[in-house]
């Protein structure tokens, strides 16, 4: 394999560990289900793209590049709808929207 | 089944499952590996599951533009990155800056799937979650009121829009 595959690819994974890890620290530190949305549907959505490229760089094969990003759609799909039924649920059963007192 | 679905053509009936077929069995090829010997069951099952599809969903799929496409994958690249880095640095961030709220969108874009895409795109970009439709508005919750407003939802709504081949009225002013 060619070096600057490897380089490459280790430097998406690194990228791709540090969105899902700073998407459970925000799932952690943020207020209220809101602001918990945000941190794991953006941080995922990022984390999974990165990985799933770092690995479709290490493949070898179009089909396998192909299923990987079919993966990461399917997950696109699925965080984003599951978000909507989360956050619409919160909304509409009245769980208040954190908001900042701070100036 | 339901009484309100449009009622189709034979014709059009014969072409929709065939042009889904198609469709399917190429992502089968692509599951399997381009192991062509399984298409003897890949084959069956994709004609099975687009017979299905025109039975649920007998309208035509809305079509997408290929210009369209090409500008929304750049576009959601770009965006995804800004929006990742932005919500990974509020959760590291000592003081966990936010300052959340929520607002009314009213929809310039119509059709079911249209506005769905659009909902969902907003809740996978910066700042911004699709909390609940309600007629001909959504509400979007914002992690930060100064940096989301309705200007930068608008400008999503345009994107997406273009991925249908629609042009949006007023889209001029959001540029």
């Amino acid at each position: 394999m060619i070096p600057v595959v490897d380089i490459a690819s280790t430097a998406l994974f690194v990228a791709s560990g540090f969105y899902f890890l700073a998407g459970s620290v925000g799932l952690v530190r943020f207020p209220d289900v809101y602001t918990r949305l945000h941190a794991l549907t953006k941080a995922d959505n990022l984390g999974l793209g990165l990985l799933v490229t770092g690995l479709a760089l290490r493949s070898g094969s179009w089909y396998t590049v192909a299923k990987l990003y079919a993966i990461w759609l399917l997950v696109l799909f699925a965080s984003a709808t599951s978000c909507y039924l989360v956050a619409h649920a919160a909304r509409t059963g009245g769980i208040p929207v954190w908001r900042n007192e701070r100036p | 089944m339901a009484d309100d679905e449009p009622r189709i053509s034979y014709v059009e009936r014969l072409g929709r499952t065939s042009m889904r077929s198609v469709v399917l069995v190429a992502l089968w090829i692509v599951l399997a590996e381009g192991d062509l010997e399984s298409l003897k069951v890949g084959a069956l099952l994709a004609v099975a599951a687009a017979t299905a599809s025109v039975a649920l969903l007998p309208g035509p799929l809305p079509r997408l533009s290929a210009w369209g496409l090409a500008r929304f994958v750049a576009f959601f690249a770009i965006q995804s990155f800004a929006g990742g880095t932005d919500v990974a640095l509020r959760a590291l961030h000592p003081r966990r800056p936010l300052d959340p709220s929520c607002l009314w969108y009213d929809f310039r874009l119509s059709g079911h799937t249209p506005r769905v895409v659009f909902a969902n795109t907003l809740s996978l970009l910066p700042g911004t979650l699709s909390a609940r439709f309600d007629g001909d508005r959504l509400e979007v919750h914002v992690l930060d009121r100064g940096a989301s407003t309705t200007r930068s939802i608008a400008q999503v709504e345009d994107r997406v829009a273009a991925l249908f081949g629609i042009v949006l009225p007023m889209s001029g002013e959001v540029e």
